[in-house]
């Protein structure tokens, strides 16, 4: 297989290529002002390694695939267009007041409670931009108040002339009956017909998002809105790089929802977050590919880390309602979790307890870390992390920081070993530890809430500090086995070329399978089947437009169901995509019965208060070819490895310095088999075994930790 | 001994003795105990506390036991909103806690109302104090008790706990705790709240804490029997459940952690961090100027009537010591429904104190434990046990806005504040109860999620934020109108519109409310009640020379049936209150402007109900006001140029909001003189202004001044009367017996002219 998948990041463009059984990870400085240069720099360097010329690769490969944070980025700027915005009348204020929470949504727990500094976000749509339309529709889609056109051009005219540069509309129940909308946009094309110069962009919501939810729904169109002519500028002049460079197929775009598609079908929303999104895609690949189980996925960095579900028998975990930057959208988008944890996360004393604080405050990548010596006075993680021994002071992040470690003596000193009163040792094991712990607690209430025991699970930890934490985080899980995965420096890109073709599309439906008032079971199959259809439809037409071949697509059915008038949402997915009998609506009662028990306890179900189903979703994708990962599983050989040296290094739970040996790249050789306490240092990362845990490289790069008792 | 001339006979010890077994076996009803109910300390450390914290507990094992059971918490709080069929559940109105053995609130998650938590202290001690010995109940592994009735710790009915006792080695070592706000209970009126509760037996279910699960098992018997007492029984058994998978799951991980670091650990953790809070809370009282300071609040009805109830509030720091005095408060309505458990306004008190003053402290009991609090026996905050409280909700409101004033204005001069000082949250639930034949042809009662969405006070540093939160929690949320209406015959025509004009001025505004005008469909039983005040005085104030927010109506349209509107004359409607009922153009409506307070009725379809949600307090003088804010708040039609310039006097082009600034600045020179003109000496102006009563026609509440010995009782159509403080409540009169014998009046008088 010839392939290249990138992964576009804030700071580095991260590159995979996979040639023939040669498989190469490449970095490179993302260029913001023309991406293409970064895309190419990471390029040039992977193809050193394979002596091929770049246009060959280019004109050789089967697609080339990328997933972006540049529409993240792109939020937090905040540098998309003006926009105007028609709701319902009567729901003017519904996006200014964002369901009241909007304030604390993507913000560290303690800014959620302190009420009296909340502050909203500076709007994407300021109020002066949201006019009301005299229209409404009711929940089953009745048309109330018919639109009033006269209305509507005066409200467009408005808009206008206030300078909108593209129009968002959203309208009331809009999901179950589109005409409204569509007749907004009718209006709106004969008041600005889209071949005229100047001609704007409108969009209508439940073209967006095909679930209930005014508020969420307006969101989600609001961004894909904002971030349109970006993101097609972005990737537009990828495009034109590939095409200049001799790749003559169509660009793949990874999408949060664990796919991928064509840039033309492709929405600004889909792309958002699809970096991380990418690394939970390479790790259910690799946890296919690999037989490795129920894998709970993290990226620890410098600022936050990321917490993805991957379970044995691919049940998906997907937000239906994610959070992006500051904003709650409906969007089925890949579950994770973004904890205020990192290697950069500051340590304070916190005086009630008499203890140490971790985070949320972090000093990110600017100033960094006390140890950086660029200005940062307050000790972090990996501060801890360096006077506990474990990192090399000249040889970190490839030698391109140098650190100080008497800046970080100074940081921990200053500010926390008197009011603990602890010598600095102690105080950064303290670190380390809490550090550890309150990730593991992250993973524990995620897992959890989901209903899955920690201890069935192998943790993958990758990111520039997952190797260093894997096995302090895993001793506070309760978990035995880590795995820190090939390519882990270029995971994301890794994934981002092991996804499918593949678009979700949902429908909001009031559909009762056990009705308690009447004790009557769904007999309308005819309804219920005619729904799904519409959606494989629409899923099919996505995937044909794109080239594909109508005998490879497949589809997979989900519903979102509840009992009674729960919040919850469980997702169930159903073999059977058509419903004709009694017995296949009981069956499909008694599949929620059982997945509901397995998340919230047998026993919880309460069939008793009706059963319903909520959304209905299709997934319609075509599987594509993967890169082979079969041979990272624990090899059987145990290599003995030659250490460079050692030095003394302190570890939880050990009153005394342990002289513990150094190693280098030579321990990736596969079947290295080192017992802890070690280090690994790499050109890429630093890999620490704990006391108590072994070391065993496998293939490609892939290294697996294990707790003695437990070794392979 | 001799006592009006009758032999007395001293009784020994032994006899004593004798006697209190004789009372002890015989007692006729475990009624709220006043020994745990008026008690918000902390229970002195038992002996397994003692010894656990007397030996050398490594603290850094402590916060990783926290950090174990704060992520226990979160997972269950997750589990109970994303399970729970209580509109409550789903947009936030809920809890999962621990507690000590000995019943303390030790700690709560992540998010969750912490009110909730802090007052199910009062039934666990209650089940420990009275059950564990009880032959006939008892407290094994595997019980776990439910609770509701508010005398016995609770906000109001409407909420429903499930506590659970957690065994170790045969030892019960801590609780663990499930609260929702249920909504529906049977009441006399649908959805909870009854406003026209008149006694505590139109409450519907009062639940003393009893056991409904044994073995882990919720009894059949016992569920049957509060289904059978309310109006939605699948609401009751569903969430019933919810809350017991939520504590079994809690009680797992308890046990987990208890395996991983010991018994001693858990125990130690859970009474340390209580006390640690306490030593912080003295410490932080220590560190306030020792001074008084006060604020007078008043609650302008109880649902049925017009009354001015006042609440004052005096707090007095003293070096260690801090002391907040209630003193002087309305004495009780004996029949109407907004009278508070004392026990239960003291964790609002808590809670208050939490949100809007020290948000940085943990969540749990200790943060008002070295508090000391003053109130009148028999008063609206702290009422007898048979004075309903359905609608308690009125007054407690208020004490969240209290402890942000009063010790607002403690934390002016010091350096070092944990938040930023700031105005009243509007502090009303202004959302529309409701209850009736949804268009599923399920009965259902309930409230809606607008009580979440609170404009928030000015601040000393910005404007206060719009629809926010509630007034008691954050991260709370006014949910999506497209899946409420799905579930229920409503429709908002008006679901979210910022109030124009009304909001609390100041250097810095208050964030505003919103309008909501609802309608029913496809129901001919279904309708409303609210239980709202502040229509003629305001429910939240200003801070430093800031406006209190406006007083907010209701207002209805009545025998209209609005989707023929629609049909026929569409022009007829404006999506707008003000414009509705000024310019009546739906034909053949009956208009009604009230007091927001309203009883429920049954609403026919397409009429109409308008209620306002409502603006926090301005914080600062209007004049400081920066005339781009207010510039900004004309483009955004949040106010009228009038108001601008009345107000603010800010000179503005109103159509580009450019500010004139030199107009502005001599509007403002002009106004700041007139003011002086318009002042006069302190001493005229007391003399002017205080007199030695309230005025004839004002039906008030309360101790009237700074003596609060005596408290003035004004009945509607009954003569003013004073009582001394804490010595009785008040019955009220039918407002229909007198609406009748007015009219009888006037039918009499008719006849005598004839």
């Amino acid at each position: 297989m010839r392939r290249i998948s990138v992964d576009i990041g804030g700071t580095f463009t991260d590159c995979f290529v996979a040639w023939d059984e040669q498989y190469i990870g490449a970095k490179a400085l993302t260029t913001h002002h023309n991406l293409a240069q970064g895309f190419n720099n990471a390029l040039d360097i992977a193809v050193e390694s394979i002596d091929v010329d770049k246009q060959e690769l280019l004109a050789s490969v089967d697609s080339v695939r990328y997933a972006t944070t540049l529409g993240t980025n792109a939020l937090i700027e905040r540098n998309g267009p003006r926009i105007g915005l028609l709701v319902t009348e009567g729901f003017n204020s519904t996006i200014p007041l964002s369901r009241g929470r909007g304030y604390g949504e993507g913000l560290p727990f303690e800014q959620q409670r302190d009420l009296p500094n909340a502050v909203r976000p500076a709007p994407l749509v300021p109020i002066p931009m949201i006019r009301g339309l005299r229209e409404r529709v009711s929940y089953d889609g009745e048309i109330l108040l018919p639109l009033d056109e006269n209305d509507l051009r005066e409200k467009l005219r408005q808009l206008v002339d206030q300078g909108a540069e593209t129009i968002v509309v959203m309208l009331t129940n809009s999901v179950v009956n589109t005409d409204h909308e569509l007749r907004v946009r009718e209006v709106f094309l004969e008041e600005y017909p889209s071949y005229l110069l100047g001609a704007i962009p409108l969009l209508l919501s439940h073209q967006v998002a095909g679930r209930k939810g005014e508020y969420s729904r307006a969101v989600s169109t609001i961004i894909d809105s904002y971030l349109h002519q970006t993101m097609y500028h972005g990737l537009g002049s990828l495009e034109r790089n590939l095409r200049a460079n001799g790749y003559e197929k169509p660009m793949l775009i990874s999408h949060n929802s664990g796919g991928m598609a064509q840039l033309n079908s492709t929405d600004a929303l889909q792309t958002v977050h699809s970096g991380p999104v990418s690394g939970i895609a390479a790790s259910e690949h690799l946890a296919l590919n690999g037989d490795l189980g129920n894998i709970v996925a993290t990226d620890m960095g410098g600022t936050s880390f990321d917490i993805g579900i991957v379970v044995e028998g691919g049940e998906k975990h997907y937000d239906f309602n994610p959070v992006i930057d500051r904003w709650l959208v409906s969007i089925p988008m890949v579950h994770l979790v973004t904890l205020g944890a990192g290697g950069g996360s500051i340590a304070t004393f916190d005086r009630l307890y008499n203890t140490i604080k971790i985070g949320p405050e972090s000093a990110g990548s600017d100033p960094g870390p006390a140890s950086y010596d660029r200005g940062g006075l307050l000790p972090t993680v990996t501060d801890a992390d360096l006077l506990l021994g474990y990192l090399d002071p000249q040889n970190y992040a490839a030698g391109r920081i140098k650190l100080n470690p008497s800046r970080s003596r100074f940081a921990i000193e200053e500010t926390l070993c008197d009011d603990l009163d602890l010598d600095i040792t102690d105080v950064c094991k303290h670190i380390k530890q809490t550090a550890d712990t309150n990730m593991a607690n992250g993973i524990s209430t995620e897992l959890g809430s989901r209903g899955y025991d920690t201890s069935e699970f192998t943790l993958l930890a990758y990111g520039g500090n997952g190797p260093l934490h894997g096995c302090g985080i895993a001793n506070a899980l309760g978990v035995n086995r880590v795995l820190s995965p090939p390519f882990s420096p270029v995971f994301s890109a890794l994934g981002a070329g092991n996804v499918n073709q593949l678009h979700i599309h949902e429908l909001s439906t009031y559909t009762v399978l056990f009705d308690t008032a009447t004790n009557s079971i769904l007999s309308d199959y005819a309804k219920l089947n005619d729904a799904i259809v519409e959606l494989e439809n629409r899923g099919q037409e996505d995937l044909l437009r794109q080239g594909l071949d109508i005998k490879d697509i497949k589809f997979r059915l989900e519903f979102d169901m509840r009992y009674g008038n729960q919040r919850v949402e469980t997702a169930v997915s159903s073999d059977a995509r058509r419903f004709d009998s009694v017995h296949d609506i009981l069956q499909l009662i008694n599949l929620f019965h059982t997945r509901y028990g397995e998340r919230f306890g047998e026993g919880s179900q309460a069939s008793e208060s009706g059963v319903r189903i909520n959304t209905i979703r299709v997934s319609a994708f075509v599987e594509l070819e993967k890169v082979d990962f079969t041979e990272i599983k624990p090899l059987l050989e145990k290599l003995t490895v030659e250490a460079t040296s050692s030095r003394p290094c302190d570890f939880v739970g050990f009153d005394n310095p342990i002289d513990t040996a150094i190693y280098d790249d030579v321990a990736l050789v596969p079947g290295s088999f080192i017992e802890g306490p070690a280090i690994i240092t790499t050109k890429d990362t630093t890999y620490l075994v704990e006391p108590g845990w072994t070391y065993h490289a496998s293939n490609r790069g892939a290294v697996w930790f294990f707790k003695q008792d437990q070794c392979s | 001994m001799t006592m009006n001339n009758t032999e007395v006979h001293t009784l020994s010890d032994e006899e004593q003795g004798l006697i209190d077994q004789f009372l002890i076996d015989n007692q006729l009803f475990y009624g709220p105990d006043p020994d745990i109910m008026r008690n918000h300390g902390l229970a002195p450390r038992s002996d397994a506390e003692e010894s656990i914290l007397s030996s050398d507990l490594d603290l850094q094992k402590v916060n990783m036991v926290r950090g174990r059971l704060t992520a226990a918490l979160d997972e269950t709080h997750t589990m109970v909103e994303q399970m729970g069929v209580a509109p409550g559940a789903k947009w936030g109105d809920l809890v999962t806690a621990i507690f000590t053995a000995n019943g303390d609130m030790a700690q709560t998650g992540t998010f969750g109302i912490v009110v909730f938590a802090s007052v199910c202290q009062y039934p666990v001690k209650f089940i420990k104090k009275y059950w564990v010995d009880e032959d006939t109940v008892g407290v094994r592994d595997g019980d776990a008790f439910i609770h509701n009735d508010s005398r016995y710790g609770n906000i109001h009915n409407t909420d429903q706990s499930l506590m659970m006792p957690v065994f170790w080695e045969g030892q019960l070592v801590c609780w663990v705790s499930s609260t929702i706000h249920e909504g529906e209970n049977g009441a006399i009126e649908p959805g909870g709240m009854p406003s026209i509760a008149e006694t505590k037996y139109d409450e519907g279910l009062k639940m003393s804490p009893f056991k409904i699960v044994e073995n882990f098992k919720l009894r059949r018997d016992i569920v049957t029997f509060l289904q059978n007492s309310v109006r939605d029984p699948k609401l009751q058994l569903a969430d019933m459940k919810v809350k017991l998978h939520s504590i079994l799951r809690l009680r797992e991980r308890v046990l987990a952690v208890i395996e991983e670091f010991g018994v001693d650990y858990l125990q130690g953790t859970l009474r340390k961090s209580l006390e640690d809070t306490e030593t912080e809370v003295r410490r932080r009282i220590e560190e306030m100027p020792n001074g008084i300071s006060r604020v007078n609040t008043f609650i302008d009805g109880d649902l049925r009537e017009d009354v001015l109830a006042k609440m004052p509030m005096e707090i007095r720091v003293k070096d260690s010591r801090m002391i907040w005095n209630l003193k002087g408060t309305s004495p009780e309505f004996t029949n109407r429904s907004i009278n508070v458990v004392m026990g239960s306004l003291k964790t609002c008190l808590l809670t208050s104190l939490i949100l809007y003053v020290w948000p940085d402290l943990p969540k749990n009991q200790a943060v008002f434990s070295a508090v000391e609090v003053e109130m009148d026996e028999n008063s609206l905050v702290n009422a007898s046990d048979e004075a309903p409280n359905a609608m308690s909700l009125l007054p407690i409101f208020r004490c969240f806005s209290m402890p942000p004033m009063t010790m607002g204005k403690l934390n002016y001069c010091m350096p070092n504040r944990y938040t930023a000082i700031n105005a009243n949250t509007y502090s009303q639930p202004a959302t529309l109860v409701y209850g009736g034949l949804t268009q599923h042809g399920e009965v259902t009662g309930n409230f809606c999620a607008d009580i979440n969405g609170n404009g928030t006070g000015g601040r000393e540093n910005k404007d206060g934020e719009h629809s926010l939160s509630p007034v008691f929690g954050y991260m709370a949320d006014t949910g999506e109108m497209e899946l409420a209406e799905e579930e229920l015959p409503y429709i908002r025509l008006v679901a979210q519109k910022l109030a124009k004009d009304r909001v609390g001025f100041g250097k810095f505004r208050g964030g505003m409310g919103y309008e909501q005008i609802a309608t029913v469909k496809n129901s001919t039983e279904f309708g409303f009640m609210t239980g709202q005040c502040g229509s003629k005085h305001p429910s939240a104030y200003g801070l430093f020379g800031g406006y209190a927010c406006p007083a907010y109506p209701m207002a209805r349209i009545k025998n209209i049936n609005i989707f023929e509107t629609f049909k026929n004359n569409p022009e007829q409607f404006d999506f707008d209150m003000i414009t509705l009922m000024n310019e009546r153009k739906i034909t053949d409506g009956d208009y009604y402007v009230q007091d927001a307070g309203m009883n429920f009725e049954l609403c026919n379809e397409g009429e109409i109900y308008m209620i306002c949600q409502g603006s926090g307090g301005g914080y600062g003088d209007v004049l400081d006001r920066d005339p781009k804010l207010v510039a900004k708040d004309l483009e955004e039609e949040l106010i009228s140029p009038d108001l601008a310039e009345d107000i603010y006097k800010v000179i503005c082009d109103p159509n580009k909001f450019i500010v004139d600034e030199a107009a502005t600045e001599q509007a403002r020179k002009a106004e700041r003189k007139a003011r002086i003109q318009r002042g006069i000496p302190y001493d005229e102006f007391v003399a002017q202004w205080v007199t030695p009563e309230p005025a004839e026609d004002l039906p008030y509440m309360g101790s009237w001044g700074d003596d609060h010995s005596t408290l003035i009782v004004s009945p509607p159509g009954e003569k003013r009367y004073s009582i001394p403080a804490g010595s009785a409540g008040v019955m009220f009169s039918n407002p229909k017996d007198r609406r009748i014998a007015e009219l009888e009046a006037e039918l009499a008088a008719l006849k005598n002219i004839t």
